[in-house]
């Protein structure tokens, strides 16, 4: 069944005028009087030829003229994003296509759907291990504050360290979850004061910056932007933690907020030109020495998408590190 | 201090009731929600109540809003494993007093309580870190055995950081805070403030740590 549209057209089309346009040729030069035999033969031979081309003109111009809409369906579809499994619009198709677009409509609505369970589930299990993993960390967090000899402080440290990736990955994977856009609810929009937001927030990041020994710095004046507070609150948190997290001890990190801007500038490593889209994708991490999943700049991602906002990576005005922008609309 | 923690996880609860227990608190775990009710019910002796809120029996809202319905108005501490605004709303419609989203620091945890704590008892007469301590009362200030003067501005910003050492405070925090002493006060009077105290406070083991553009943290020096 397969192979090209227009020859096996061809291929049906072609053999029966040949055939018509043979026994009425042959006809005519039996019935013509024999002097004018051999310029009828020689005219008919000439119209045979004019009239093949023809139907191969045509037919090859009908079958691409309604292979149009395809083509169009077939770009827009190229153009869409890999998580948007929006039904493609029935009114827009010819309606010879409708059958096929619907059962395609179908499909994707079968896709969404595991889409959506597997996104239910993971955030369920994201919740779930929440009350054991609190109940791992207090009582780790007891028994590293009682003084035990060296060797047990230490274990206990890296019992506690490991707890702590285990809760940050959880709740990036809530995060995720959360920040999908089909989960996203206009309803829950609001104008928020960014500065606010990030001053909120400052705590968790001067304990973390002071672990690693970073100068983490701000510099925040009022905005205002209309989004979802949890949802920024986890940009913002993202977006700052991973800041720290690949600025190396003794580095900066220095916290934006102008009028529908929030600018994280880094002097860490940077990331090359060619990777800077790269970053974004989900599981994508520059340096594998660093712990993480390689989920927060994706959820950064999501959650700038779902607000309309642009997300850009530049070079810091004084030469190396990282500067992320995230410019609200 | 009594306090009365609400939750089914064994681990999660046996740690609790470590950590509160560590701080000098008499801790008294239930882990279901009708039992919990009953207690309540029968006398409120805990000073703040911790309180889950997926429980079995009774969920941690109904808890706290029949504690309310009663005219308790014992500070509650809600504990939740899912952070969606639906349940940090209802949680405070229904009458508790703060949330905590699991998994917790600890010392967050510790924290929390004895603010809620600290609301139904009268001011404590001092505050003091490292050799630093301050005599509510007298409005005296000390460095070990030394007194040390202080403008009355000074003082304010002083027992401001005091109230929240080891936390990170705004300048904009310290100005609401002290204006009762001065209606116009600039973020660079601040920081002239916190220079002066630095030299004042120099020998007492503790430091005024600058969080750049933001403010300040009264913290033990390291």
């Amino acid at each position: 069944m397969s192979g090209s549209i227009r020859l096996r057209l061809l291929r049906w089309v072609i053999p029966p005028v040949l055939l018509m346009n043979l026994l009425a040729g042959a006809l005519a030069y039996m019935l013509a009087p024999p002097p004018l035999r051999e310029v009828v033969l020689r005219t008919l031979v000439l119209l045979e030829i004019v009239f093949a081309l023809g139907c191969v003109g045509l037919v090859w111009f009908s079958v691409s003229n309604g292979l149009r809409p395809l083509s169009r369906l077939r770009s827009e579809l190229n153009a869409r994003e890999g998580d948007d499994l929006a039904p493609i619009a029935a009114a827009e198709v010819p309606y010879e296509l409708e059958p096929v677009v619907s059962a395609f409509n179908g499909l994707l609505a079968k896709v969404g759907e595991g889409a959506q369970a597997r996104q239910d589930f993971l955030a369920n299990v994201a919740h779930q291990l929440r009350t054991p993993l609190a109940g791992l960390k207090t009582q780790l967090e007891w028994l590293g504050a009682r003084h035990t000899e060296p060797d047990t402080a230490k274990s206990v440290g890296l019992m506690l360290s490991a707890t702590e990736r285990m809760i940050r990955q959880t709740n990036q994977l809530l995060a995720l979850a959360r920040a999908e856009p089909h989960h996203f609810e206009k309803t829950r929009l609001e104008p928020l004061a960014l500065d606010a937001l990030v001053a909120d927030a400052v705590q968790s990041f001067v304990d973390q910056a002071r672990l690693k020994n970073i100068d983490i710095g701000f510099d925040l004046a009022p905005a205002t932007v209309v989004g979802d507070r949890f949802l920024l609150r986890d940009l913002i948190d993202n977006l700052i933690d991973n800041a720290i997290r690949y600025t190396p001890p003794h580095g900066a990190v220095t916290v934006s907020v102008r009028p529908k801007l929030l600018i994280v500038e880094d002097n860490g490593p940077g990331i090359p030109l060619a990777r800077r889209e790269q970053v974004f994708n989900r599981y994508v991490r520059l340096d594998d020495k660093t712990h993480g999943s390689g989920l927060g700049l994706a959820i950064v991602r999501d959650i700038a998408v779902v607000h309309g906002a642009r997300l850009t990576i530049s070079d810091p005005p004084d030469g190396s590190g990282a500067l992320f922008t995230v410019k609200f609309s | 201090m009594h306090i009365l923690v609400v939750e089914d996880d064994a681990v999660l609860a046996d740690g609790l009731s470590r950590v509160l227990g560590g701080h000098g608190m008499a801790v008294e775990v239930v882990g279901n929600g009708t039992q919990a009710d009953l207690l309540l019910q029968r006398a409120v002796t805990a000073e703040v109540v911790v309180l889950d809120i997926g429980l079995p029996g009774m969920d941690g809202f109904e808890v706290v809003r029949r504690l309310r319905a009663r005219g308790s108005a014992v500070p509650v501490l809600l504990l939740t494993a899912r952070d969606a605004i639906e349940d940090r709303v209802r949680g405070l419609e229904q009458g508790a007093d703060d949330y905590l989203v699991k998994p917790f620091a600890t010392a967050e945890l510790v924290a929390r309580v004895k603010a809620l704590a600290r609301r139904n008892t009268p001011k404590p007469a001092g505050l003091a870190l490292g050799d630093l301590s301050l005599d509510l009362a007298a409005k005296r200030a000390r460095v070990g055995d030394k007194v040390i003067e202080l403008s009355v501005r000074e003082w304010a910003v002083l027992e401001y950081l005091l109230q929240h050492a080891a936390r990170v405070v705004s300048k904009q925090q310290i100005i609401d805070a002290i204006l009762p002493w001065g209606d116009d006060l600039t973020l660079n009077a601040v920081e002239v403030y916190i220079s002066r105290l630095r030299l004042k406070i120099a020998d007492a083991g503790v430091a005024i740590r600058t969080i750049r553009g933001f403010g300040y943290v009264l913290e033990l020096a390291t």
